[in-house]
C-alpha cells in the first residue's frame, strides 16, 4: 500500500517535471477511507465473501485510476474490513469502530438484511453515508434514515418477476404455494407474492413459513406436496433453497416451476445438487447476460472479464458481487458530484443520483431505496444458467414446464 | 392417513441422524463429564472426509465410512490425550471454554482449507426412493437410519462386552475405584472421546448426503445432540436412541402444523425437553446418578 502511495506521488511529482514545473491538471489528496464490516466467519461467509469480491474489483480499478477525483485533487481509497462473525449486533459494534477509531470517511454496507438494518441506525446517528448493496427489505428504509442507501432493488420485487414471467407462458400455471423463512427479508418476498399474484389470476395458498436458517424441510415440502400446486416458491436463502430442492426430490414434489429468492444464482446451488439444479428458476438483481449501457466504469461483458482475471476458476460473477461493486461506484459518481469529502454534501449528491452502470440504472426515492432497477428471472439449463425475463434482456427462452423427477 | 404414515416416516427417518449424532456425544458426557462443544465441528470434518474420498476418488459415500470411523479416532484420540486431559479434572466451565476454542479452530481450519462453499455428496441414487402409493422413502435417509442404528449397538455393544468398554463403564461409575484396579486413566478418557468422534465423524458422513454442509454447518448439531441425549437419558446408548427418534418424530409433526406453525418447531420440540425434565428428571430412559 505505502509502495502504492510512494509511487502515485512519485508519479505525480515526474508529470509535474515534465510539464516544466507548470501547475498539474490534478494533485494527489490524501486517502479516503471505507468502513465495512463482513460476516468472514459464521453463517454468511459465503455471501460476504462474495460482497468483498465486489468490493475489491472496484478499489483495484479506482486506485489505478488514480483514485477519486474530487474536484481536480485524485484521492486514493483504502477499504477497511472487519469480521463481525455474521452477527448483525457485532456488526453495529464494528460500524462505530469504523467511524471512531479507524475515521472512516464513508460506510460501505455488509451483507444481509439484518446487519444492513442495525448499521444503517449507526450510520445515521454518526451522519456517515453509508451505501450498501446486500440489505434489500424495506424495512430498513422504512424508518426515515437520510444516510442509508440501498443500490439493489428492494426485498418485495424478488420473485414478482418470476409471476410475471409465468403470466406469459402456455399453458398458464393456476396455484402457487409459497414456502418462507421467518426473517424479515424474506416475510416481505412472501407478502409481496401473496399480494401480487391474485391480481395475475393465480391462487396463493397459505404462505408456509419456517425457521430462519433450517437444514431439515422435509415436512414442509410435504405440505407442498399435499397441496399439489402449479408453481412453488421459495423466499430463504442458499442453504435452504438446497434444503427445499433435495427434499422436493425425494418426497416426488412435481410442480411447473420451482423458483427460489436468494440461492440458485450462486455457483454453489449447481456444484451442491448436480443435475437436479436444472430448471429451477430464480430472481436475480443482475446477470452477466443483462444489456445496460454504462456511463462510466466497465461494460457488462468488461466487468465478467474483469472479475475472472482477478478470480480465475470460480466462473461468472453472480450478483452479489455485481451489485457490491455498484454500491462502490455509486458512492465513487456522489463524491465526484460533491465535489467533496464531507459527509452532508455526499450524502445530498447520492440522494440526487441519477446514473446508469453496468449493474443498471441507480436512482435513489426518497427512502433511499432504487427502484429503478428492474429484477431480472435466471433459470438453470443443463447446469448452465440462463436469463429467461423479462424477454428485452432474455439470452434463452423458459424450459417449461419443468418434468417430473422421474423423466428426468 | 397416508399423511400422517408419510410424516411418521419423515420423522423417524430425521431421527436417525440425531441418533447417529446424539450417542457420540452422550458417550463423552456421560463417561468424561465433557460438554463437549466441539462435537459439531467434529460431525462437520466426517462430512468432509466423506466428501473429499467421494469427489476425490469417486469412493460411494457408504463405503467412505468406516475410513471416516478410522480418521476420526484416530483425531479424537490424539485430541483427548493431548489437550483436553489436561484439564480433565477442572471445573466445567473450563472444559466448555476448551471445547468451544477447540470448535472456533476446527471451523476455521476448514473454512480456510474448504472455504465457505456449500457442498453436497450426490451419489447417483441421491434423491430416489422407495414408492409405496403415495409414500415415499428416500433411500439414502432410509439406510442413514440403519447406520445410526447400527452404531448405537455397535457402541452398546463395545460397552457392555468388550474389556476396554468395560473399563469405560468402570471410569464413568467411579475413576478413583477404577485407577485402584488398574485401569489407565488417560488412556480410557481418549479412547472414550475417540469412540465419540467416531459416531460424530459417521454422522457428519451421512449429514453430507442429506444436506449441504458448509464449514460452520455443524453448529446446529451441538445443540441437537444436547437435547436428544437429555431427553433420552444420560448413561445409557438405547436412550439416546430413543431421545432421536422422539426428537425427529416431535420435530416432524411441529413441522406440519399449517401456516407458521413450523417457525415453533424448536420451541415445541425443547418445550417437550422442559416437560420431560420436569417429570421425568433422569430422561425417558435414563438411569437416575
Amino acid at each position: 500500500m505505502l509502495r502504492k502511495r510512494v509511487a502515485i506521488v512519485g508519479a505525480a511529482f515526474f508529470v509535474a517535471a515534465a510539464c516544466g514545473g507548470s501547475t498539474p491538471s490534478t494533485t494527489t489528496g490524501s486517502t479516503i477511507v471505507l468502513g465495512a464490516p463482513l460476516g468472514l466467519t459464521g453463517a454468511l461467509t459465503k455471501e460476504s465473501t462474495l460482497t468483498k469480491q465486489g468490493y475489491d474489483l472496484w478499489l483495484d480499478w479506482i486506485n489505478k485510476q488514480g483514485g477519486i477525483n474530487v474536484d481536480g485533487t485524485k484521492h486514493p481509497v483504502s477499504i477497511k474490513y472487519y469480521d463481525d462473525t455474521s452477527n448483525a449486533n457485532q456488526s453495529a459494534v464494528l460500524m462505530q469502530k469504523l467511524i471512531t477509531e479507524d475515521k472512516a470517511n464513508f460506510l460501505l454496507g455488509p451483507y444481509g438484511s439484518g446487519a444492513t438494518a442495525t448499521d444503517a441506525a449507526v450510520a445515521e446517528q454518526n451522519q456517515i453515508p453509508m451505501v450498501e448493496a446486500n440489505g434489500a427489505a424495506q424495512s430498513i428504509f422504512n424508518q426515515g434514515y437520510k444516510y442509508t442507501f440501498g443500490v439493489l432493488s428492494p426485498a418485495n420485487k424478488y420473485l414478482q418477476g418470476v409471476i410475471d414471467m409465468a403470466a406469459t407462458l402456455n399453458p398458464k400455471p393456476a396455484t402457487v404455494f409459497m414456502l418462507s423463512a421467518d426473517d424479515n427479508f424474506s416475510l416481505e418476498v412472501a407478502d409481496a407474492i401473496v399480494s401480487y399474484a391474485p391480481t395475475k389470476g393465480m391462487t396463493v395458498f397459505p404462505v408456509k413459513k419456517y425457521k430462519n436458517g433450517a437444514t431439515n424441510l422435509s415436512a414442509e415440502v410435504q405440505a407442498a406436496k399435499a397441496a399439489n400446486p402449479d408453481i412453488v416458491l421459495n423466499s430463504g436463502h442458499l442453504q435452504e433453497a438446497i434444503a427445499i430442492n433435495k427434499a422436493a426430490k425425494e418426497q416426488k414434489l412435481n410442480a411447473k416451476i420451482f423458483a427460489y429468492s436468494v440461492g440458485p444464482s450462486t455457483p454453489d446451488f449447481i456444484s451442491a445438487l448436480g443435475k437436479d439444479a436444472d430448471y429451477v428458476y430464480d430472481g436475480s438483481q443482475w446477470t452477466p447476460q443483462v444489456k445496460y449501457k454504462a456511463d462510466f466504469y466497465l461494460t457488462v461483458q468488461q466487468y465478467v472479464d474483469a472479475y475472472k482475471q482477478k478470480f480465475p476458476g470460480v466462473g461468472d460473477p453472480d450478483y452479489h458481487v455485481a451489485e457490491s461493486t455498484a454500491a462502490c461506484l455509486a458512492l465513487q459518481r456522489a463524491i465526484e458530484n460533491a465535489k467533496s469529502l464531507d459527509p452532508k454534501k455526499v450524502r445530498d449528491a447520492l440522494a440526487a443520483l441519477d446514473v446508469t452502470v453496468f449493474f443498471g440504472r441507480i436512482k435513489f426515492d426518497n427512502r433511499g431505496i432504487n427502484l429503478t432497477k428492474p429484477m431480472v428471472v435466471e433459470q438453470i439449463q443443463t447446469g448452465t444458467h440462463h436469463t429467461v425475463f423479462p424477454p428485452d434482456v432474455a439470452d434463452a427462452k423458459p424450459m417449461f414446464p419443468t418434468p417430473s423427477w422421474d423423466q428426468r | 392417513m397416508a399423511e400422517f404414515v408419510q410424516l411418521v416416516i419423515i420423522g423417524l427417518l430425521a431421527g436417525g441422524v440425531y441418533v447417529a449424532v446424539g450417542v457420540g456425544f452422550g458417550l463423552v458426557w456421560g463417561v468424561l463429564n465433557i460438554v463437549n462443544l466441539a462435537h459439531g465441528a467434529l460431525v462437520i470434518i466426517g462430512a468432509y472426509v466423506t466428501w473429499q474420498l467421494f469427489t476425490a476418488f469417486g469412493l460411494d459415500p457408504f463405503l467412505t465410512l468406516p475410513i471416516n470411523a478410522v480418521a476420526l479416532f484416530v483425531f479424537g484420540y490424539a485430541l483427548q490425550r493431548g489437550v483436553i486431559n489436561r484439564i480433565i479434572r477442572a471445573p466445567l466451565l473450563f472444559t466448555f471454554l476448551l471445547t468451544f476454542g477447540i470448535n472456533l479452530i476446527a471451523v476455521n481450519v476448514l473454512l480456510l482449507i474448504f472455504k465457505s462453499d456449500f457442498r453436497s455428496v450426490t451419489p447417483s441414487y441421491s434423491g430416489q426412493g422407495l414408492e409405496l402409493g403415495t409414500i415415499v422413502i428416500p433411500y439414502i435417509r432410509l439406510a442413514s437410519l440403519g447406520i445410526a442404528m447400527l452404531l448405537a449397538g455397535g457402541l452398546a455393544f463395545v460397552l457392555n462386552r468388550l474389556r476396554t468398554g468395560l473399563a469405560i463403564q468402570a471410569v464413568a461409575a467411579d475413576r478413583e475405584a477404577a485407577q485402584l484396579v488398574g485401569i489407565d486413566l488417560r488412556h480410557i478418557y481418549a479412547v472414550t472421546f475417540g469412540l465419540g468422534a467416531v459416531c460424530a465423524g459417521v454422522a457428519g458422513g451421512l449429514i453430507g448426503m442429506i444436506q449441504a454442509i458448509t464449514p460452520t454447518a455443524g453448529e446446529p448439531y451441538t445443540l441437537q445432540a444436547f437435547v436428544v441425549v437429555i431427553l433420552g437419558g444420560l448413561g445409557r446408548v438405547s436412550a439416546t436412541v430413543v431421545g432421536g427418534l422422539a426428537f425427529g418424530l416431535i420435530e416432524a409433526f411441529a413441522q406440519s402444523i399449517p401456516g407458521s406453525g413450523s417457525v415453533f418447531a424448536n420451541a415445541i420440540a425443547f418445550g417437550v425437553l422442559v416437560l420431560v425434565l420436569v417429570t421425568r428428571p433422569q430422561g425417558l430412559l435414563g438411569r437416575l446418578r
